[in-house]
C-alpha cells in the first residue's frame, strides 16, 4: 500500500519534472510584469502584440524584438526550409524505405544500418562535417545549404518511420493485387500507397518539426541573410531574457502541438 | 458401334463433330525451381512436375510443408519464375508472363484483403482495374457477393467481417474476373472445423457450377479426399501420385502415399508364383512380380468376425481404444506383425486393455506396394 502511494507519488513528481518548466512559460506570457518576469503582476496579452507589431503599453527598454520584422522574417525562413525539407526528406526516405523493404539484395541490411546512422550521429559533428563539406565544394551558405543539411539527416527520420509502417503491411495485399490483373504502378497506387499514408504522414510532419526548430546543424549551414526561427532566439537570448521569449515560445509549443495532434487525427482515421 | 470410317463425309454422331479440342486449363511440363538457402545451400522445390488438366477439375495438390506445393502453386500465379519447363495456361504458354497478366486468381491462405477498402471495392478491385464502368461493376459485385452468400455486405468494412465472411469475400474478389483458373492456396486451414467443412462441401458445389478449373493447395488429407476430383500428392519436389481420391487411397503406388493418405497397416510380403507370404507364414493369392513387397491392411478392412472365405488372421494384446460415437479405434499389439491400427464398428465386443484378441481381413482384393519397408 505504502508502495503504490510513492509510486504514484514517483509518478506525479516526474510528470511535474518535466512538464513544469513549460507551463511556467507558458504562464510567464501573459505576466504583466515586465522588469521580474517571475513575480506575478497581473494578466496582460501585451507580449503577443508586440510580437505581432501591435500598439502595446511597453516601453522600448521592456522589449528586445528591435522589429518585428526580423522575428517574421525568421518565421518565414524557417516555415520554407521546414516545408522544403520535409516534403524533399519524405519522398526520398519512403523510396528508400521501399527499397530496402521489398527488393532483395546484398548488404540490404548494411544499407539499413547506414540510414539510421544519422540519427544517432552528434549533430555537432554534423554541423561541422556539413559545413567543411560545403565549403570544399565551393558552395555559398545559403537556404539552399540549410535545406539540403538539414535533408541528410531528416530523410533517416522518414525512413525508419515509413519502415515501421511498411513491416505491418502484408506483402501478400500486394500480391492479390498483381494477381487480379493490377500493374506494378496501379498495385503501388492503389494498394501500397494507402497501407503505408499513414507512415509518410507521420514521417512528414515529424521532418517538419525537427527542421522548425533544429539549431545546432543549422547554425553551421545557415548564410548570413538566412536566419531561421531558433537561430534569432539564439541570437535574442545573447541579450539576456525578456518577456517576449516567452510568448515566442508559447506559440512554437501551440504551432507543435497543432501539427503533432493533426498527425494522430489522422492517423487514428487510418486506422478505424 | 460402327468403326469410324463407316460414316459418310459429313454425317458424324452427336458429340463427334470435327471441332478443334478444347484447351486443356492448365499443363504444366518439366518444372523445375531450386531455392538458395540462407545457409549457401541449395534447395529443390520442384523436382521435374508435370502435370495436365483434363477440363474443369477440382485437383488438390497435397503434401506436407515444403513439398514443393506453394512453390507450384505461385508459378501457375506467376509469383516465382521457373528455372526449367513450360506452363500453359488454357493453351497458351505464360511461363514468362507477370502476374497481372495471367488470365488465373488465387484466394491467398490469409485472405489479403484489402483493408482499406470496403467489400464492395474489394471484390469489383479486378474489374475496376481493367477499367469496366461503374454499373458493371456493381452487378457484377452484387451477383458474386450472392454467390458467396455475402448478398447486401458491399459497404461493409473487411474489419468488421467474420473469419468465414472475409474467406467469402476473398472468394468473390478472385472470381469476379471470371478467371480460367482458380488457386487456392489453403483457403480453410484459418477457420474452425464446422465452417471448414461447410465451406468444403461449397466450394466443390461452386467448382462444379462455374465449370471451371480448381486448383486446391493443402496439407489436410482429409480436406483432399472430401473435395477433390483428382489429388496430386506431393514429396520432395515430386509428384508421388496422381488420381481420384478412391484409387490413391485403396491402390497407393508407393509408402509414400499409402502412409501419407489415410492411416495404414504395412507388412512386408514376399511373393513367389503369384502367393504373397507373410512373414508369420499365412499366404494370400496376389498378382505381382516374384520378390519383395509391402502389404496395406487399412484399419477398417480388419475385423472382429472372420469373413467368409480365405481370411488372414492376426492374434495379439489390446494396446489402445478411442471410442469416436461411430467405431473404435484400436491398437493391437502383435508379436509377429508389430503394431496394427484398426477401425471397428461402433458396437463391436471389446475385451479389455491388455487382453489377447485377434483381428480378421479377407484375403482377396489386397493391395501390394512395390517398394519394400525400410
Amino acid at each position: 500500500m505504502i508502495l503504490r502511494r510513492l509510486l504514484s507519488l514517483y509518478g506525479l513528481l516526474f510528470f511535474v519534472f518535466v512538464y513544469a518548466p513549460i507551463l511556467l512559460v507558458v504562464i510567464y506570457s501573459f505576466n504583466a510584469n515586465t522588469l521580474n518576469m517571475m513575480i506575478w503582476d497581473g494578466f496582460t496579452l501585451d507580449w503577443y502584440r508586440q510580437l505581432f507589431g501591435m500598439e502595446t503599453s511597453l516601453t522600448q527598454s521592456a522589449t528586445f524584438v528591435d522589429s518585428t520584422d526580423q522575428l517574421w522574417g525568421a518565421v518565414r525562413t524557417s516555415l520554407i526550409v521546414a516545408l522544403s525539407t520535409s516534403v524533399f526528406s519524405t519522398v526520398c526516405g519512403t523510396a528508400l524505405a521501399l527499397a530496402v523493404a521489398r527488393y532483395r539484395f546484398r548488404l540490404a541490411r548494411f544499407y539499413r544500418t547506414l540510414m539510421m546512422l544519422p540519427m544517432i550521429m552528434p549533430d555537432i559533428v554534423l554541423g561541422i562535417a556539413l559545413l567543411i563539406f560545403f565549403i570544399t565544394i565551393g558552395m555559398n551558405l545559403s537556404m539552399l545549404t540549410i535545406i539540403i543539411g538539414q535533408s541528410t539527416f531528416l530523410i533517416s527520420y522518414v525512413f525508419v518511420t515509413v519502415s515501421a509502417r511498411l513491416a505491418e503491411v502484408d506483402t501478400s495485399v500486394e500480391e492479390a493485387s498483381a494477381d487480379l490483373g493490377a500493374t506494378p504502378a496501379q498495385t503501388f497506387r492503389k494498394v501500397t500507397l494507402p497501407g503505408i499514408a499513414p507512415g509518410i504522414l507521420g514521417g512528414w510532419l515529424l521532418a517538419f518539426i525537427i527542421s522548425m526548430d533544429d539549431l545546432v546543424i543549422t547554425y553551421f549551414i545557415a548564410g548570413t541573410g538566412n536566419t531561421t526561427l531558433p537561430i534569432h532566439i539564439w541570437g535574442l537570448l545573447r541579450r539576456g531574457i525578456k518577456p517576449e521569449i516567452n510568448a515566442i515560445a508559447t506559440l512554437m509549443l501551440l504551432f507543435t502541438l497543432v501539427i503533432a495532434a493533426a498527425g494522430l487525427y489522422f492517423r487514428s482515421r487510418r486506422q478505424k | 458401334m460402327m468403326p469410324f470410317d463407316t460414316f459418310p463425309a459429313g454425317v458424324f454422331p452427336a458429340g463427334m463433330q470435327d471441332h478443334t479440342p478444347m484447351p486443356s486449363p492448365l499443363e504444366i511440363i518439366d518444372a523445375r525451381k531450386s531455392f538458395r538457402t540462407p545457409e549457401g545451400g541449395t534447395m529443390t522445390a520442384l523436382d521435374g512436375i508435370s502435370l495436365k488438366l483434363a477440363s474443369a477439375e477440382f485437383v488438390t495438390l497435397l503434401g506436407p510443408s515444403g513439398c514443393g506445393k506453394t512453390t507450384l502453386l505461385r508459378t501457375i500465379s506467376g509469383f516465382e519464375t521457373l528455372d526449367a519447363g513450360e506452363v500453359l495456361i488454357d493453351g497458351a504458354a505464360v511461363t514468362q508472363m507477370p502476374a497481372h497478366r495471367r488470365p488465373v486468381n488465387t484466394v491467398f491462405q490469409r485472405y489479403a484483403l484489402f483493408g482499406h477498402m470496403s467489400v464492395a471495392r474489394n471484390v469489383g478491385y479486378a474489374l475496376e482495374i481493367a477499367g469496366r464502368d461503374k454499373r458493371e461493376i456493381r452487378a457484377r459485385v452484387g451477383e458474386m457477393l450472392e454467390l458467396v452468400g455475402l448478398a447486401g455486405m458491399e459497404q461493409r468494412a473487411i474489419q468488421q467481417l467474420s473469419g468465414g465472411q472475409q474467406q467469402r469475400v476473398a472468394l468473390a474478389r478472385a472470381l469476379a474476373a471470371k478467371p480460367k483458373l482458380l488457386l487456392l492456396d489453403e483457403p480453410l486451414s484459418a477457420l474452425d472445423k464446422n465452417l471448414r467443412q461447410k465451406m468444403q462441401q461449397e466450394l466443390k458445389a461452386l467448382q462444379r457450377e462455374l465449370g471451371i478449373g480448381f486448383i486446391f493447395v493443402t496439407h489436410d488429407q482429409e480436406e483432399a479426399l472430401t473435395m477433390s476430383d483428382r489429388i496430386a500428392v506431393l514429396a520432395h519436389g515430386q509428384i508421388q501420385q496422381i488420381g481420384a481420391p478412391t484409387e490413391l487411397y485403396q491402390t497407393p503406388a508407393n509408402l509414400f502415399t499409402a502412409d501419407f493418405l489415410g492411416e495404414s497397416n504395412l507388412l512386408p510380403v514376399s511373393v513367389t508364383g503369384g502367393r504373397a507370404c507373410l512373414t508369420d507364414g499365412q499366404s494370400f493369392a496376389a498378382a505381382h512380380a516374384t520378390g519383395a513387397a509391402t502389404l496395406l491392411l487399412r484399419p477398417e478392412a480388419l475385423s472382429i468376425t472372420p469373413p467368409e472365405g480365405h481370411a488372414l488372421s492376426f492374434t495379439g494384446t489390446l494396446r489402445e481404444t478411442y471410442y469416436t460415437g461411430t467405431d473404435h479405434q484400436i491398437t493391437l499389439e502383435t508379436p509377429a506383425h508389430g503394431t496394427l491400427h484398426a477401425l471397428l464398428r461402433s458396437g463391436a465386443a471389446l475385451p479389455g486393455l491388455g487382453s489377447e484378441m485377434t483381428l480378421h481381413a479377407p484375403a482377396q482384393g489386397l493391395h501390394l506396394i512395390d517398394e519394400t519397408l525400410p
